[in-house]
């Protein structure tokens, strides 16, 4: 009983203090969370009750059957998720043994999971509801016993390619010299790991867009100067150069035609270093969170609301879900990123989407820490119909950006130039841990026009800049209803200008 | 701008390298009138010169005791040309050359000076010139010296460009010491050089002998192989004619023996010193330009925190800290990120440490971070003076009264259960924290002032920006509305009264008695990855009723242990993020043999029989071997078999177990029984 006040009071504090999610527009279902008493250390659980529902994978199985994965090792299906009342909700134990595995997917009559040794196939033969064959589905990468070195997946690409990430190694027993630590790797067929990337750090999160594109989240870090979104591709290099060493073993996509550059702004790295593709958009550090996990697709059919097609971006430290959308200039993709829902009571760490369209966000903290100071939880988010005012989609254009709108624009405050403020900035690509923001400088917006139907307004802009972010403030902006909006910032990583 | 000041100074640090003019570290930092004055103490010009006299004199080495440091081949060298001798040594040239015949009196005399005590060291009996690498490239000594080429830190060689200040040179180390005599000096710099410019690092006697043997190249284990000083028989003539030499030259405004007082007023700051050449009456320091034109327009009175170079490792209020390249060498906790491994800012110190645990930590103790490499060296005669240096002028805002906490509400925010969670990532006395293991908290109070730490919690990257320290009050509100009513100021001052008086422990930490993550197979075996030691990264260990257990290999795919009664706590492989390498609960561990097993096995799995006892699925020259193990009556029994023509690897069993193999009763199928001798 205290858990449920605690909870509706921390929903509450939150719909005032938090303009991103307003709990008009997002309606959220408690399904388990850790209370003040998690009973985490009872040995005979009672599923629904004592369950450490650390949540590290989810995926969907039936139409009311959620599968979930969680940290200690096993695999949950909880039945009747889609209800009301969370204490009518069954819950059914898989398999269990497993070392921290951090996805799950079904594949064929079986799931796929990938644990710090290898990608599992996990079937149940006997018909009896358990697992009962953890079959290796793909191994080969380098296990050292360090505390960092997860692997995360599998996700699957438009293509059905089947993607692993790994962490670099970090604390006791590490080496990311060999063993493709720190790259993306595909799963093929015959139970072989194919290296595909390398520079990452800590990708905790994959996801496809619409296109069947695959892309995944970084860790602020060593040479990760803040959060980016890397598009997965083979034979490139994303940031760290820390595990690198193994673009010398056979079977590596990848050869760099120049020395890795270090300590120049990163736009500068990037063209020093034609292997090294820009991220498609960088979450700014502080301003978009502090450490993104999950990726997931809005295809629900305009269930979730009005940004089908955009991606959403779990956010682990300020427990909170942010938004991305995405465009192909010059055959590559770029864009823009903005709050969305925050307040969750523990780290997001999982997305997934019911066949409703409603989400459903898994979440645990343990090892680090989040601003929702539960260990766990897995939650409902449904969308109730009615949006507030918020940026929709941001383009680039050749001389400016356009902007859409979730409602009509006020067309006067629109059309003010006052009514909009921009910055673009790089980062410093070094072995730093993270990296201020650097050679800021404003962009002159000359004139914002807004459309005649007020969903959108074109944006003419001087000085702006090819791979900065650039960082848009739109205080003055009032919806036709006289609302502000609910964040008024966005950020455009700006690779390139459309037409350059 | 932070680019730019990367540039500029690297830009200076190639001038400065370029001269042979004296080195006063921490100019580089200030080159204008600030350094001007920085030049003027570290020079020892205030030696001679009347005028203020700053609060930590610069002071030449103590002479007494010369013979027993150093070779007389080298001191004779040194004062010929000290920079030719040691590149940027702040002694300024007193003597034209080699030929100069006031340098052998001067010599006899000095060597001839006895040592305040004349205690032999002992060197042990081991000596270890790698382990002397690790710690000089670790502990700080590179912040401030060269670091080798052959010594690869963790985040790789410093690149060109990296470093943007000059090094503290060494002379030629082996011509001027032996083994023991430089051992002897890093054990207690202070003994020789008591003005704290090289400091102590409060040593102990076999990590000094590892260091200068490091420095000096000598690759023996055996100390007693190292070349000796040597003796030297000075000369009484020469000796009195020396005296009189040093006392004339006025050696003792810098030196220990004597004291002259500063009577010299400088009559024009356009010459003098600044202007003399080698050779002739006054010093020559061989200054560069931007140092002449700095000692010209000095201005303010240096700060200890500067002369003593305190910013080679720490910032200060955005200044200092390791360049790029001396960053590399400051390593520790990486999960931590870089306040795992830098030394804390010093930015309002003062305000942030009670005085008298600041003045532990300036004299060797009240160490709180062991998670860094880098130690911080001792500062005992100084302490005084840069504690003066820390105070702050503006006080902070208060803490709430403590009439208004609740220790209970302390306990609970401190802690995982409602909580903000601080005990996640630090540790608490004895007790890890559940993730990073950060600074412990228990005892903050005796540390802490107490504004200082609710300032720092309400936005504490505005005192270390980029700290892994999430802004739990973000906005200076609460996320725990139902605690003392949301209130900040309330819950934070709450956990500071837990911390002082608070007994027993934050809420969350798991109960260490009662292994209730103790895995107990009853009816079915239990199956579980894990780190384990003799096991490794791979392992899976199956665990079956009666007490018999067993450990799998999964990297090479053959058993690696079994072992009798308990089967395993899993509570740190499901819930401590360190995920550390286990061992068994129970007893009489028997291994298998290490070596993997030929030909090589791929491993492809496992499935599990209906009581759960394991079938782990194998692979080699494309036969498919399936490996079930099980237990009966007290024993290991191992069944193998295949399909196909198999080159049956060596099957290895156990050392120490008695092995019976039994019939298997059909071809391809192999059946080994394990049990305890009694």
């Amino acid at each position: 009983m205290r858990s449920r006040i605690s909870i509706a009071a921390l929903l509450l504090h939150l719909t005032v203090s938090s303009p991103a999610g307003p709990e008009t527009s997002y309606q959220r279902l408690d399904i388990l969370t850790a209370s003040t008493g998690s009973n985490s250390r009872d040995q005979d659980w009672k599923p629904g009750k004592g369950l450490v529902l650390e949540v590290s994978g989810l995926c969907w199985i039936g139409p009311d059957r959620l599968g979930v994965a969680i940290r200690k090792g096993e695999i949950w299906f909880i039945d009747g998720v889609l209800g009301d009342d969370p204490a009518a909700m069954t819950y059914t134990l898989f398999a269990s043994g497993l070392q921290e595995p951090l996805g799950l997917l079904p594949d064929g009559d079986g799931f796929l999971v990938a644990q710090r040794a290898e990608l599992t196939r996990l079937r149940d033969t006997d018909g009896d509801g358990r697992a009962d064959e953890y079959r290796t589905a793909a191994r080969g990468w380098g296990v050292t016993g360090a505390y960092h070195g997860y692997a995360y997946g599998p996700e699957r690409d438009g293509a059905g390619h089947l993607w692993i990430t790994l962490n670099l190694d970090m604390g006791e027993h590490s080496d990311n010299t060999k063993g493709w630590r720190g790259w993306s790797l595909i799963a093929s067929p015959d139970g072989e790991i194919l290296p595909q990337s390398a520079g990452l750090r800590s990708p905790s999160g994959m996801g496809t867009n619409r296109e069947g594109d695959l892309f995944v989240t970084d860790q602020q870090g060593t040479w990760v100067p803040a959060t980016p979104i890397h598009h997965l591709r083979k034979g490139v290099f994303h940031t760290n150069p820390e595990g690198i060493a193994s673009a010398a073993l056979p079977g590596s996509p990848l050869k760099l035609s120049a020395p890795m550059p270090a300590n120049v702004l990163y736009p500068e790295a990037v063209r020093a270093l034609p292997e090294m593709v820009p991220a498609a958009v960088w979450l700014p550090y502080n301003k978009m969170g502090r450490s993104a996990t999950d990726l997931q697709l809005i295809d629900t059919g305009g269930k979730f609301g009005p940004f089908e097609g955009q991606l959403l971006v779990g956010e682990f430290t300020n427990s909170a879900i942010h938004r991305v959308f995405l465009e192909k200039v010059g055959g590559e993709w770029q864009g823009a990123c903005f709050s969305f829902l925050d307040g969750f009571p523990s780290a997001v760490l999982r997305l997934a989407f019911a066949p409703d369209g409603s989400l459903f966000v898994g979440m645990t903290n343990r090892g680090w820490s989040s601003l929702g100071n539960r260990a766990y939880g897995l939650q409902r988010v449904r969308w109730t119909g009615k949006q507030g005012f918020a940026i929709r989609e941001m383009r680039a254009k050749p001389d400016g950006f356009e902007l859409t709108f979730t409602e009509p624009v006020d067309p006067r405050s629109a059309s003010r130039p006052d009514s909009w403020q921009m910055t673009s900035f790089t980062y410093l690509h070094s072995s730093a841990y993270g990296s201020d923001e650097m050679d800021t400088l404003p962009v002159t917006i000359r004139s914002a026009e807004p459309a005649a139907d007020g969903l959108s307004v074109r944006l003419r802009c001087s000085g702006l800049r090819e791979l900065y972010v650039h960082e848009l403030h739109a205080p003055g902006l009032r919806s036709a209803a006289g609302a502000p909006l609910l964040d008024p910032r966005a950020f455009y990583t700006l690779n390139r200008l459309p037409g350059s | 701008m932070p680019l730019a000041r990367l540039i500029a100074c690297g830009l200076l640090a190639v001038a400065l390298n370029a001269t042979a003019a004296p080195l006063v570290p921490g100019f580089d930092r200030f080159p204008g009138p600030t350094g001007g004055a920085l030049l003027f103490l570290e020079l020892g010009c205030a030696n001679c010169h009347p005028g203020p006299r700053p609060g930590l004199p610069r002071q030449a080495p103590l002479l007494p005791g010369l013979a027993q440091r150093a070779r007389p081949d080298w001191v004779r060298s040194f004062l010929a040309d000290p920079r030719a001798s040691r590149p940027g040594s702040n002694m300024p040239s007193l003597f034209s050359g080699p030929d100069d015949p006031r340098i052998e009196p001067v010599l006899h005399y000095l060597l001839s000076l006895k040592p305040p005590s004349a205690k032999k060291r002992e060197l042990g009996k081991d000596v270890n010139a790698e382990r002397g690498s690790e710690l000089y490239h670790t502990i700080g000594c590179a912040a401030c010296h060269d670091p080798s080429p052959d010594f690869h830190p963790p985040a790789g060689r410093p690149q060109p460009g990296e470093a943007t200040y000059a090094a503290v040179a060494f002379p030629q180390l082996r011509d001027k010491y032996s083994l023991e005599s430089l051992a002897r000096f890093l054990e207690a710099p202070a003994a020789v050089r008591p003005d704290g410019r090289m400091p102590g690092f409060g040593l102990k006697p076999t990590e000094a002998t590892d260091i200068a043997a490091h420095l000096l190249d000598f690759q023996d284990s055996d100390p007693r192989n190292a070349a000796k000083l040597g003796r030297f028989s000075p000369d009484p003539a020469l000796v009195a004619r020396g005296a009189e030499i040093y006392a004339r030259m006025r050696c003792a405004a810098c030196h220990e023996p004597g004291a002259v007082v500063a009577t010299v007023p400088i009559a024009d700051a356009s010459g003098g010193c600044l202007t003399a050449g080698r050779g002739g009456e006054l010093p020559f320091y061989d200054l560069n330009e931007a140092q002449r034109k700095a000692l010209q327009a000095p201005d303010g009175t240096p700060s200890p925190i500067h002369a003593l170079n305190c910013l080679a490792c720490h910032s200060d209020q955005g200044t200092g800290g390791p360049d790029p390249a001396r960053g590399r060498y400051f390593v520790g906790d990486e999960a931590l990120g870089d306040s795992g491994r830098l030394p804390p800012p010093l930015t309002g110190i003062g305000h942030k440490l009670q005085p008298g645990w600041l003045d532990g930590v300036l004299k060797g103790g009240n160490r709180v971070r062991p998670y860094l490499s880098t130690r911080m060296p001792l500062y005992p005669a100084q302490a005084a003076v840069l504690a003066a240096a820390f105070q702050e002028a503006h006080p902070l805002p208060p803490m709430v009264d403590e009439s208004r906490t609740d220790l209970e509400a302390g306990r609970t925010l401190l802690g995982t259960q409602g909580g903000v969670n601080c005990i996640t990532c630090h540790t608490w006395g004895s007790r890890p924290s559940l993730g990073i293991q950060a600074l412990d908290l228990s005892a903050l109070e005796k540390r802490l002032q107490p504004e200082w730490f609710r300032t720092y919690l309400l936005d504490p990257a505005a005192y270390r920006p980029g700290t892994l320290m999430p802004p739990l009050w973000p906005g200076g509100k609460s996320m725990i509305p139902d605690v003392l009513e949301g209130d900040p100021e309330r819950q934070i001052a709450s956990i500071w009264a837990f911390i002082a008086k608070g007994e027993g422990l934050p809420a969350g930490f798991p109960d260490l008695a009662s292994g209730a993550f103790e895995l107990i197979p009853k009816d079915r075996a239990i199956v579980q990855r894990a780190f384990l030691h003799g096991a490794g990264p791979q392992a899976i260990l199956a665990g079956f009723p009666g007490g018999v257990n067993l450990a799998y290999n999964g990297e090479t795919g053959q058993p690696a242990r079994m072992w009798r009664g308990r089967f395993f706590d899993a509570y740190s492989t499901w819930f401590v993020r360190a995920a550390p390498f286990e061992e068994p609960l129970g007893t009489d561990i028997l291994d298998w043999p290490s070596e993997p097993q030929t030909p090589a096995i791929r491993f492809r799995g496992y499935r599990l029989e209906p009581d759960g006892s394991p079938v782990f699925l194998l692979e080699t020259g494309g036969v498919e071997i399936a490996e079930h193990f099980s237990a009966r009556d007290g024993a290991l029994r191992r069944e193998l078999s295949w399909t196909g023509p198999l080159v049956e690897p060596v099957w290895t069993h156990p050392s120490g177990a008695a092995v019976i193999e039994e019939p298997a009763g059909a071809p391809a199928k192999r059946c080994f029984v394990y049990r305890w001798k009694p």
